[in-house]
């Protein structure tokens, strides 16, 4: 019996292979992406993209919830502005134009006309003020906001408490929810939203199953001209393996998920069609030091135990050589443009250095006994823990790296690694020694510096916050900082990062490692026009603000 | 009749003390949800966010005493609240959405492997120290021993890649709509092949085992003998009164079985890309998703009580003396 099923799927395979072949031969442009979607023929008109963190999909379509169907921010609600990692630059998306008052306290957006929601309504200022509003209520932020103006139906205006230029990223991305369906919702943050709609181009929910679903062309959409592909098929996978086979055997057209040594496993296999490329626009990676330990809190022995590092191993071994190793300003590759050549031409503790090292810690107190282990100032071995999270295999074998480092200069560092959970709660409470540690990626390195030197999120050891976990803070940082937001010119701004460099590059409060990839492979066999090196206009990332960019340049081969 | 009513009154107590278990257990764990589910994205959020986020999925934590009674009284109207991994879809449509699959698989490859394993051991133990006897239960045994991640593997790059006969992975074939016509089962049964099978495989051996030994002490026992000294057929002995009699055991690991299937096969669902609870439950004890939790670990304590009832039944139908116990 179970060879007869296999005859007959064998068979179904083939005749979906050729009925796939004929539509790829005639009807794939005229078909509007599957509303009915199940004869097979629709097959080659869909992007597919895999989710591998996703072992079943729930119908829920509300951009406010935190565990929304993929999609859902990219290709259904988009947002006003999208900033662009990759490349550095801002596209005009929702809003044509925006300006902020003279004293930084405000901040106005032009809508662009001729927008609708999936629906036929037009978009108006009213949908963003609601939309701004649902997320403040729902899931916080906003603090700096003092009220919301809608001047005309195309013109917003946002007031602030005190000026706030990071603003313009927070609100030019949130997504816009039309405020003629959210606001009849008794509790917007409960509401599954079954039937989304949105301003986006694939808006039209089809054939959702717990395994897959797919989304169809949004009717109205303002720019028909790039809606050039069927509709996207997103497929749930319970884990990498899944999602990789589904890659590797060519089923999937567009995958973020961490393949280990991805030319042969997966370009080798069909190098005309298949290609990856890894930005190193993801989230500086660091190896924090908790400050509020005695030994921790002397900036030598920072320094010492940052110049006992080897990052050309740590990048080639520990993370496939995929990324890239940070220099002493400890800005990652999505931060390049605020760089400053002076302050790294004078990095003197991000490249390995034993013999400096040593001289560092035989300052700061730290001798060499006669078995040559660092002691501390009362005779004691000099040892920590460095945390990661087991699930994380790459930045464990970093963590390995690390501690095998170490023991060039006497020191015995140990690799605890728990689960996620439980080393994030031991950040959160500052109960831990070191740790490997993700940071904030944003468009301006303003987040970045307040979380890693500002006093704002500093709390003493046992309360719980969800910044600054290294407990560092630096009176003049704040000052910076504090600079920093009232700045209304970019060149004003470039000039505090500067000092914020400088002054990062002084007290080294984390050990920066390496600036992470932003994973994305592709094959052009279905679709082609795919952001590259050469031209990036967006990451490949396929859960990112930039994924609206992509799906909207994409168009079928041939 | 009052065998059963006691059994009733046990099941009820079992059940009273699974449902507390199961609103304890989880809030013994350390850590909350939120934070959770923050280090499981490696976002940072602000204070006021995780507050909110808090708020906004119930998550703040009340007296206990309250709370357990609040929760005794939604168990009994079947009302489990909303996932907190799966914020804000109600916990009893994400098992409702899984569950149809993971019993499919589930009872499939149990029905196989119970049919299969049964027969294989009563033929075994017939002809003991025959050439079934003496091959099949090391083989079995030998399989069943594989890692089952390692098997399922190969099966599906022997099968899957390298053949290319059966289907790589979910349910049915993506873009196809269910519905109950010809094309959708068979496209479903074919989805099934090879996962029920390396279940079957894995698992055939203990069942044969089992039956085997079983069989062979009937089989020794004073009414065999008779029943061959009364001429009767072999192929009847073996059936009517050796293999009736060895089954009883069967039944009941067959009954817990039936309970636990309501689980997930996690492995097969991660390896196959099937869809099930299995891989839902991982992430909500690892999200420390409670309600989720609660709603699935309620479903499998039912599951495994019914069943167990249910083979409770079908005891007093095979074994007569349990009738006057």
């Amino acid at each position: 019996m179970i060879i007869k099923y296999l005859r007959r799927a064998h068979l179904a395979v083939a005749a979906t292979a050729v009925a796939g072949t004929l539509a790829l031969s005639g009807c794939v442009a005229s078909n509007p992406g599957g509303t009915e979607g199940g004869d097979g023929s629709a097959n080659a008109a869909f992007l597919t993209i895999p989710r591998e963190d996703m072992g079943t999909f729930s119908k829920n379509f509300n951009p406010f919830s935190p565990n929304a169907a993929p999609m859902t921010g990219q290709s259904i609600y988009e947002s006003m502005l999208v900033y662009n990692p990759a490349g550095g630059d801002t596209v005009p998306w929702l809003a044509t134009e925006w300006s902020a008052g003279k004293d930084g306290k405000s901040l106005a957006f032009n809508l662009r006309p001729g927008v609708r929601f999936s629906d036929g309504t037009p978009l108006t200022s009213k949908d963003v003020k609601l939309s701004v509003e649902l997320q403040k209520e729902l899931l916080g932020g906003y603090d700096y906001l003092k009220s919301i103006k809608t001047l005309d139906d195309s013109t917003i205006e946002f007031h602030f408490k005190q000026a706030f230029t990071p603003a313009l990223y927070e609100l030019g991305q949130q997504v816009i929810v039309p405020a003629h369906i959210w606001s009849k919702f008794d509790k917007p943050g409960n509401e599954e939203n079954p039937k989304p709609v949105g301003t986006g181009p694939y808006t039209e929910v089809a054939n959702f199953q717990a395994q897959s679903f797919e989304l169809g062309k949004n009717p109205y959409y303002w720019q028909p001209e790039k809606q050039n592909i069927g509709g996207i098929r997103m497929l749930a996978f319970a884990g990498n393996d899944g999602a990789n086979l589904a890659a590797i055997s060519g089923d999937v057209d567009w995958t973020q998920t961490y393949m280990p040594d991805i030319q042969s496993t997966y370009v080798d296999k069909d190098p005309e069609h298949r290609h990856f490329w890894f930005p190193t626009t993801g989230a500086e990676i660091n190896w924090q030091l908790n400050t509020t330990k005695k030994e921790f809190s002397d900036v030598r022995v920072r320094k010492a135990l940052s110049m006992a590092v080897d990052r050309e191993q740590v990048v080639k071994v520990g993370m496939s050589d995929y990324a890239k190793p940070a220099d002493c300003t400890g800005l990652s590759g999505n931060y390049d443009k605020w760089r400053d050549t002076a302050v790294v031409e004078q990095c003197d503790w991000t490249t390995r250095d034993v013999e400096g090292a040593k001289k560092l810690l035989d300052e700061a107190g730290f001798k060499e006994n006669a078995q040559g282990q660092r002691t501390t100032a009362a005779g004691k071995p000099f040892t920590f823990d460095i945390s990661v999270g087991s699930t994380s295999s790459d930045w464990l074998s970093v963590a390995n790296i690390i501690a095998q480092n170490l023991q060039d200069v006497g020191i015995k560092a140990t690799v605890d690694s728990p689960d996620w959970a439980a080393v994030t709660a031991s950040y959160e409470t500052g109960e831990f020694d070191t740790g490997i540690v993700w940071t904030a990626n944003a468009p301006t390195p303003y987040q970045y510096y307040l979380n890693l030197m500002g006093s704002q999120n500093v709390k003493p050891v046992g309360k719980q916050t969800f910044d600054n976990y290294h407990r560092f803070s630096d009176k003049k940082a704040d000052e910076l900082l504090n600079k920093f937001v009232a700045a209304g010119d970019e060149g004003e701004q470039k000039q505090i990062v500067n000092d914020l460099q400088a002054r990062y590059s002084e007290l080294a409060p984390v050990v920066p490692l390496f600036a992470g990839p932003e994973w994305g492979a592709y094959t052009t066999e279905n679709f082609v026009g795919w952001p590259t090196e050469d031209n990036p206009y967006a990451t490949l990332s396929n859960r990112a603000p930039t994924t609206v960019l992509v799906l909207t340049s994409l168009e079928p081969a041939n | 009749m009052s065998f059963l009513l006691r059994r009733l009154g046990f099941y009820l107590l079992a059940f009273w003390a699974s449902i507390t278990l199961n609103f304890l257990l989880p809030r013994l764990m350390p850590g909350d949800p939120v934070t959770r589910m923050l280090s499981r994205s490696q976002q940072r959020l602000e204070p006021q966010q995780v507050e909110a986020l808090r708020t906004l999925m119930g998550v703040d934590g009340g007296p206990i005493i309250p709370e357990y009674f609040g929760y005794l009284s939604r168990v009994l109207t079947g009302d489990f609240g909303m996932s907190i991994s799966r914020f804000p879809t109600p916990v009893s449509e994400v098992i409702a959405s899984q569950l149809p699959w993971t019993l499919l698989l589930g009872l499939t490859s149990l029905i196989f492997a119970v049919i299969l394993g049964n027969l294989l051991g009563i033929l075994a133990a017939w002809r003991r120290g025959g050439f079934l006897d003496s091959v099949a239960p090391p083989l079995l045994v030998f399989i069943g021993s594989f890692p089952y991640f390692w098997l399922a593997m190969g099966a599906l790059y022997i099968f899957g890649i390298n053949m290319g006969v059966a289907p790589m992975r979910h349910a049915f074939s993506v873009g196809l709509v269910p519905g109950f016509n010809l094309e959708f089962i068979l496209d479903v049964a074919a989805h099934l092949v090879l996962p029920a099978l390396t279940i079957v495989l894995v698992s055939l051996g203990g069942w044969m085992l089992g039956m085997r030994n079983t069989m062979i002490a009937t089989n020794s026992e004073d009414y065999i003998l008779m029943a061959e000294a009364k001429g009767l057929r072999p192929h009847r002995i073996m059936l009517n009164y050796a293999a009736r009699n060895a089954m009883l055991p069967s039944v009941t690991s067959m009954g817990m079985s039936i309970g636990f299937i309501v689980g997930g096969a996690l492995l097969t669902e991660v390896v196959f890309a099937y869809p099930g609870v299995g891989y839902q439950l991982l992430g909500a004890v690892q999200g420390l998703d409670y309600p989720l939790m609660q709603g699935m670990f309620l479903t499998i304590t039912a599951a495994v009580l019914i069943a167990n009832f249910l083979v409770d039944l079908v005891y007093v139908r095979l074994d007569p003396r349990v009738r006057k116990g």
